[in-house]
């Protein structure tokens, strides 16, 4: 009797334990069910959507996240560089290549949870289209990091991970059929201070 | 020997159903979250202020964002509404280089987007309502009205969000006065 108890007890903690540490587990997790990967940047044309999967659902309710809509435009995120590895505060990056179709994007070094990286300083830790220096075939080359660079710079500071956070605003990228042939930008690292 | 075996057998039993119980509880929970979330948009700005109350959402106006992850090159405002008593106009005065708007609806997807070249002369007028609504004003449309881009939403309670390029230091001012001086009005009709 109390050998049956006990192994009820197991049952009901392993289905309640493991149900609720899964979902939670799942929800952490950057990565996920629906997105788009072009190169190292991910995207999640359908978050926000009522056609969205059961995990951005949740996702969007317990973050509070008020995701744009597709005539406003599509974000893309990057946590790893050309080569794999995770992007960190502490190290210097190039991203260079040629950018979508969009009215303008912007594009800014962001923490953990998506927010833009404190840099201390009056300058922000983003950039956008209207300002940047183009080469002779409309690419752009933008060097991150905490020291001033020639062209486009992108301030960082402090360390530990970092993401890049590309926003194309107004595009025809967002309606997803575009998606397929597009081409971003390559983030390739320069250095990292020792 | 035979009863190590048969409580062995039991044990596996009961992880297996710990297991197939644990994916059932997975599943609901996750159907469960966004109908129980208290930090879902809407709570989070039903605590920072009233229905038909445009509210800042970017750190600017001081204090902590109310809903995160808005593009730090972006000032945005969000009001709440609630079109079981009547439809909602949205208004906003000036010029600024680009802005866009999102209709929401309770549990914060996203039902309808456009931004200035939408609308006519790149004026910020809009009048959100649901279908039944649109049948009447549809029969008589007032003359204040013919400019407004109207957005049917078959929803009850809804979230309005504006969201406004800052392309530099320069534009902070004006893109904020654009922001503070938007209303948020039930319309009578």
């Amino acid at each position: 009797m109390l050998k049956n108890a006990f192994l009820m007890l197991l049952s009901l903690a392993i289905a309640i334990g493991g149900g609720g540490a899964s979902v939670w587990y799942a929800l952490k997790i950057q990565d996920g069910v629906g997105a788009i990967r072009i190169g190292q940047w991910t995207a999640f044309p359908d978050i926000g959507t009522p056609a969205a999967d059961p995990y951005s659902k949740a996702r969007v309710a317990r973050e509070g996240v008020l995701a744009l809509g597709r005539a406003e435009g599509l974000s893309f995120v990057a946590e790893n560089d050309a080569a794999g590895d995770q992007l960190k505060r502490e190290c210097s990056y190039r991203i260079e290549g040629g950018f979508p179709t969009a009215r303008f994007w912007t594009l800014y070094a962001a923490d953990q949870s998506l927010g833009v990286v404190e840099t201390g300083k009056p300058r922000l830790a983003a950039l956008q289209s209207y300002e940047v220096l183009r080469q002779a075939d409309n690419s752009v080359t933008i060097s991150v990091g905490h020291h001033p660079m020639p062209g486009n710079w992108l301030l960082t500071n402090g360390s530990g991970r970092m993401y890049f956070v590309l926003t194309f605003y107004d595009t025809p990228i967002a309606s997803s059929t575009g998606l397929s042939d597009v081409s971003l930008p390559r983030i390739v690292k320069a250095g990292c201070d020792a | 020997m035979r009863n190590v075996l048969a409580a062995l057998r039991r044990l596996f039993h009961a992880v297996l159903l710990g297991l197939v119980g644990a994916g059932i509880v997975h599943i609901v929970v996750l159907l469960l979250v966004p109908e129980f979330s208290e930090r879902d948009a809407w709570s989070r700005l039903s605590m920072a202020s009233d229905l038909y109350r445009m509210n800042r959402l970017d750190a600017e106006a001081g204090g902590a964002p109310v809903v995160k992850s808005v593009d730090p090159l972006f000032y945005a405002a969000a009001c709440r509404f609630d079109l079981e008593e009547g439809m909602v106009r949205i208004k906003a005065p000036g010029n600024v280089p680009f802005w866009s708007v999102s209709v929401y609806d309770r549990n914060g997807h996203n039902i309808y987007s456009f931004n200035d070249h939408t609308a006519s002369d790149g004026k910020l007028d809009a009048v959100v309502l649901t279908p039944a609504q649109m049948i009447d004003v549809r029969k008589d449309l007032p003359e204040d009205l013919q400019g407004a881009i109207f957005v049917e939403a078959p929803i009850d309670e809804g979230i309005f969000v504006i969201r406004s390029f800052v392309p530099d230091d320069s534009w902070k001012p004006i893109v904020s006065r654009f922001l503070d001086q938007s209303s948020c009005e039930l319309q009578d009709f």
